[in-house]
């Protein structure tokens, strides 16, 4: 029994090689369990440093599309913001144009009220007095303060209208003062036709024979004298729109002026007896 | 605005009457009218004025006679004056500007030269 159990006990105990084999084993297997447990500490550290890259990685990126989207935002403002200054450059230049438009009109607003002021001024200058100097006189004033002349002459025509002869003359030799004017000439003319002759274009040197302004001095449809311009002041270069008009006034008015200051004046500047007027249903 | 005044020396009625309606457009001034230099100084003697316009051309005193007599006067030494020539008397009016005359208008006249001419010696806008 006792060899039975020194027996089973010496075959329990593994062989000394077995033993070694099993403890090479196990030093073997802790071993590779350690090597396997390092390599997957140091796998694990490389992977989480790798996370910590990508992790890093992606936030630059987020923050780049970010930024990105920044400036697309910034852009669309910029384009934005062009669209309205080309809008509001559109509507300063319409503005501008309205301005302008207004400063236009304004000034031709101004001009036509100086102008309208002269006509007024000469036709009621014209009838201001009942004077045949001062009519005379008013006329003259006209021509060369108004219209700007610096030669002229007011003739009244012989009944046969062969001849005129000049009631007032500013700067006409006595030779223009009383004479036959030439059938052919624009004197002639005027006085057959009633019609003026006025220079529309550039002003030159006036001549006796070929004056600038021919106006017709006209009461009822008859003409009885003429208004002859000859020459201009110097920096008189063109008859304005309201010579033209000042030219019509004087032919219209002048001739009714002097007639009637010459009335008055073969009156003896008596006042005519007006109780007929009532008479007469005027 | 404060009111301004001018006094017109002329002797043709047309030409007073072409400036006071020139004037007229000028806002808050009173316009007062002599016939010549004369009747320019008795006025000038009782009122003070803004600004003077002048013909040159005037009988009794002509308005060079005028602009003298008002330059030598301490009362209005500095009043602005203006005279009216015609365009051929350019010695006329380079005497005026000597005797003290601050600007010229040449005839004929127009208003909105007119206008400007005492809007800018009277500083109005």
């Amino acid at each position: 029994m006792s060899s039975e159990k020194k027996g089973r006990a010496r075959s329990d105990r593994p062989p000394i090689e077995l033993k070694k084999e099993r403890d090479a084993f196990l030093q073997n297997f802790f071993r590779k369990g350690a090597q396997l447990t390092s390599e997957v500490l140091e796998e694990n550290r490389r992977l989480r440093k790798k996370i910590a890259e990508i992790e890093a990685d992606n936030a630059r990126l987020r923050a780049h599309v970010a930024s990105d989207d920044a400036i697309r935002e910034l852009l669309k403002k910029i384009e934005g913001l062009e669209t309205e200054k080309q809008e509001l450059l559109s509507r300063f230049l319409e503005a501008e144009e309205a301005s302008s438009r207004a400063v236009d009109q304004y000034a031709e607003i101004e001009g036509e009220l100086a102008n309208l002021a002269n006509l007024y001024v000469a036709s009621a200058q014209l009838h201001a007095s009942l004077d045949l100097r001062t009519t005379v006189q008013r006329i003259k004033e006209l021509l060369n303060q108004l219209v700007g002349a610096r030669s002229f002459a007011i003739y009244l025509a012989s009944d046969d209208q062969r001849s005129i002869e000049a009631v007032a003359a500013e700067a006409v030799p006595v030779s223009h003062r009383s004479f036959a004017p030439r059938e052919d000439g624009v004197l002639a003319e005027v006085l057959a036709t009633g019609v003026a002759r006025i220079e529309k274009g550039e002003l030159g040197d006036g001549s006796f024979e070929n004056p600038l302004a021919v106006v017709p001095l006209t009461i009822e449809g008859k003409t009885f004298g003429l208004i002859v311009v000859f020459a201009t002041l110097p920096h008189k270069t063109r008859f304005l729109p309201v010579d033209f008009e000042l030219f019509h006034l004087l032919g219209g008015q002048a001739g009714k002026a002097l007639i009637s200051a010459k009335l008055f004046a073969d009156a003896e500047k008596r006042m005519p007896d007006l109780s007929g007027l009532v008479e007469a249903g005027i | 605005m404060a009111e301004r005044s001018c006094l017109i020396v002329e002797d043709s009625p047309m030409m007073r009457q072409l400036l006071v309606f020139a004037l007229a457009r000028v806002k808050n001034l009173r316009v007062t009218e002599a016939d010549d230099g004369v009747d320019g100084l008795r006025k000038l003697a009782s009122a003070r004025y803004d600004i003077i316009i002048t013909d040159i051309n005037m009988p009794i005193m002509d308005g060079l006679k005028l602009v003298k007599r008002v330059r030598s006067d301490p009362a209005h030494k500095e009043t602005p004056i203006v005279v009216i020539t015609t365009e051929g008397s350019s010695e006329d009016r380079q005497r005026a500007l000597d005797l003290g005359a601050n600007a010229y208008i040449t005839k004929p006249i127009q208003a909105p030269q007119v206008i400007a001419t005492v809007k800018n010696l009277l500083k109005i806008d």
